[in-house]
């Protein structure tokens, strides 16, 4: 018995002592890796850096884990994306995280779309029109130019919160920069190819990264946003890909593979599988890696359709 | 390029005055057939000629004059240092905000109602049919309001209207800022009892109310009262809470709301929360509940004890979790309490039989158990077992198990079809259930609905 009361108590103080970042400097919440890698570039050892989501997640439903609770509860600063894209899962934890310095409008809620021209900005706001997101499309970290716009953001939310150390996130933002500016230099040059290539995605999610490279979207097998298709949209999305010669079908990876898949063989596509944050797949490791394997992985089917027509 | 225009004007000169000396002095090699009539018309067109070189050449000296008058190129401007720069750009963006400002201005004018709360209506319906016939039940309309109340408050509202009446189900007041990770609530609620009996209707995994929920709760677990709740500043997720109020339990006829009390009258609960990652795709919620009332007034002084104890697990793989997972939910609740019991009693001296209510402590458990599997984006289906004691002495304990299968048409709407086997005291029953919940305007995924 009182071996047991030990144990009990032993178990009681691992739990309650608290473990993590006792000597660490600022405390850093984000909400999707690409985010918190940008941090640890910006911030290098002056940041704590956690992510809620792992990359393989679907961002608009993050399971709500009781577990991010202690972490956002002790964040120093939270950096999302914005747009509502976490809308499923933020708000809701902010509200039991009981730490005033994240709340929306604090200082250390660090909004990365701050300097976003956002795409598919809605005209009508109707649900019928499916989950729309009213401020536009929240996806934009799939173009890299725009990441240059969300670690510009993570720079100036963390010197807003620490402006003594400005000048270190200023210079290393600097250096984030320079390396992401030969990186787009040299994917735009690779991703020639891609001008004009048209294909449909199962959610409206590939709109920034097609906008950067010159593809053309066209259509998604979900009906609108967040609505799962209808056999009759499956039709109709067949017959309009096949009347305006669309060969590429893109399935990213948080959503089903069989119907992406059956469309692609109906309609003599070629099916690429996609992340949309990094961390979907293990070559993604980090944001460069992330936009890389997108652009590789384009290129690979766009080759393949060209071969295919020749 | 000057001296290619004198080079022209020196050319057309010779070329003219060589054609009028052949024209007035004619040479033996002229033909003698030539009319004064075409030489006329040489004339004509040899003056058309001069005249249209002329022009050129008009146009060449203008070229020529424009292009020795034009200045020097300016000489490379100097980079401007780094405050210059920076003066610059902040012009620029005052400039620019300055265009746009008036744009802004009309956008913030025409949004005077963003310090209205959020609302949103929940309409839920069911139709049912068993061994007495069959309903449709409006079961009700809910508007729900919500918004900050200042920087250190927020609040929200619940009015339930129903087939019979129109109530407010919550309007709680929570505090946004203490310190210490404190929350305080404060007004009518549902109190922090077990996981699902502070669920809302038609938030339920399944059409109806557990009945272990329904008999020893008394339905949801709205009370009036204050509640403090605390996040133990730890990595492990632990959270405290405790309340007191009137009572627990909408339909909890023990006592009224409207009444004083005294302070053992009131109904007083502690709970705690955990929850443990097993894994990434695998996760345990545990927490349990005491609801404790010193003196319960009916009961001439008698105290009452539920206790609660709720699991649940998930399966939820991170990369499918919108369209695959699984969920196990149970809930054990035991109440103990001094409840009226019915004797029948013999008078020794008239040897009449009387009727007799006496007090008698009454130990009741019950439970609910449901897995629900989730099949696609749009299905899923479950399974809910329950097993039920009645809180008075002497009657028969209930059973009763219920497939379900709901289908979402997107995340506002919802069609559910339930089938329901009960044995309970009045007998037997076979139930069938359609349930169609939509929700309109704002909706927000709360964190104690998960």
């Amino acid at each position: 018995m009182r071996r047991l009361v030990l144990l009990g108590l032993a178990l009681v103080f691992m739990f309650l002592v608290p473990s993590e970042g006792a000597g660490a400097t600022i405390r850093v919440v984000a909400t999707i890796p690409d985010l918190a890698d940008m941090a640890r570039h910006i911030g290098g050892d002056l940041l704590d850096v956690k992510s809620l989501a792992t990359g393989v997640e679907d961002i608009h439903a993050v399971p709500m884990k009781p577990s991010f609770v202690p972490l956002l509860n002790r964040a120093d600063v939270v950096l999302l994306l914005g747009l509502e894209a976490e809308h499923a899962f933020l708000p809701a934890l902010l509200e039991v995280a009981r730490n005033p310095k994240i709340q929306p409008n604090a200082p250390g809620y660090i909004d990365c779309s701050v300097y976003i021209t956002p795409l598919d900005v809605p005209t009508r706001i109707d649900r019928a029109l499916g989950d729309q997101h009213p401020m536009g499309n929240p996806h934009y970290n799939l173009d890299p130019v725009h990441g240059k716009d969300m670690a510009r953001a993570i720079a100036d939310g963390l010197a807003r919160n620490y402006p003594e150390y400005a000048a270190t996130f200023q210079k290393n933002l600097a250096a984030y920069l320079a390396t992401l500016d030969a990186a787009i230099a040299r994917w735009q040059r690779e991703a020639a190819p891609l001008r004009g290539v048209k294909f449909v995605s199962y959610h409206p999610d590939m709109i920034y990264f097609a906008e950067r490279f010159g593809m053309e979207a066209v259509g998604t097998i979900e009906i609108r946003a967040g609505i799962d298709p209808t056999p009759s949209h499956i039709v109709e999305l067949e017959e309009m890909m096949r009347s305006k010669g669309v060969k590429l079908v893109v399935r990213e990876l948080v959503y089903p593979a069989n119907l992406a898949q059956t469309i692609a063989q109906r309609t003599g596509a070629q099916l690429v599988e996609l992340p949309y944050m990094v961390g979907g797949v293990p070559e993604a490791k980090d944001y460069l890696s992330f936009i890389n394997y997108n652009v590789q992985t384009m290129l690979k089917a766009a080759a393949m359709i060209k071969d295919a027509q020749n | 390029m000057r001296n290619t225009a004198q080079a022209l004007v020196v050319a057309t000169v010779c070329l003219f005055s060589s054609h009028v000396f052949a024209q007035g002095a004619p040479g033996p090699s002229r033909p003698a057939a030539v009319s004064p009539q075409e030489l006329q018309r040489d004339l004509e067109t040899m003056k058309k000629q001069l005249e249209e070189m002329q022009q050129k050449i008009r146009k060449q000296e203008e070229m020529i004059k424009q292009l020795s008058t034009q200045p020097a190129p300016p000489p490379p401007v100097a980079k401007p240092s780094p405050e210059v720069e920076e003066q610059i750009r902040q012009k620029v963006r005052e400039d620019i905000m300055r265009e746009i400002q008036p744009s802004l201005s009309a956008a913030t004018r025409t949004f005077p109602s963003l310090f209205n709360p959020s609302i949103g209506l929940v309409i839920d319906t069911v139709g049912s049919y068993m061994r007495d016939g069959g309903n449709f039940e409006f079961r009700s309309a809910e508007l729900g309001l919500s918004a900050t109340v200042d920087p250190f408050a927020r609040a929200y509202a619940f009015i339930n209207g129903t087939q019979d009446s129109v109530q407010v189900e919550e309007a709680a007041i929570v505090t946004t800022s203490l310190p210490y990770n404190l929350t305080v609530k404060g007004g009518r609620f549902f109190a922090d009892f077990g996981r699902l009996a502070h669920f809302h209707d038609h938030e339920l995994p399944f059409v109806n109310r557990p009945i272990v929920l329904d008999q020893y709760v008394g339905g949801e677990s709205q009370a009036d009262g204050v509640e403090v709740s605390w996040l133990a500043p730890t990595s492990q997720y632990i959270n405290l809470t405790a309340g007191t109020y009137n009572k627990m339990g909408a339909e909890n006829e023990r006592v009224s709301n409207s009444v004083p009390r005294t302070l053992p009258q009131f109904t007083y609960l502690g709970k705690a929360a955990t929850f443990f990652n097993l894994g990434d795709a695998h996760s345990i919620d545990v927490g349990a509940t005491v609801a404790y009332t010193p003196q319960v007034a009916i009961e001439s002084g008698a105290q009452r004890q539920l206790w609660g104890v709720d699991l649940t697990y998930r399966y939820l793989p991170p990369g499918e979790a919108s369209y695959r997972g699984l969920t196990w939910g149970t809930e054990v609740l035991y109440n103990t309490e001094r409840r009226p019991f019915n004797t029948v009693i013999q008078d020794v001296d008239t040897g009449e039989l009387i009727s007799e209510t006496t007090l008698k402590r009454r130990n009741a458990f019950g439970l609910y158990s449901y897995i629900e599997p989730r099949l696609s984006r749009r299905f899923s289906a479950g399974f809910e077992f329950e097993w039920v004691e009645a809180l008075d002495p002497g009657v028969v304990t209930t059973t009763a198990f219920s497939p379900y299968i709901t289908l979402w048409a997107s995340e506002f709407q919802r069609i559910r079809l339930q089938y329901s086997n009960i044995a309970q005291p009045g007998g037997h029953d076979n139930a069938g259930f359609i349930q169609w919940t939509v929700i309109l305007g704002s909706h927000v995924h709360g964190f104690r609905d998960r």
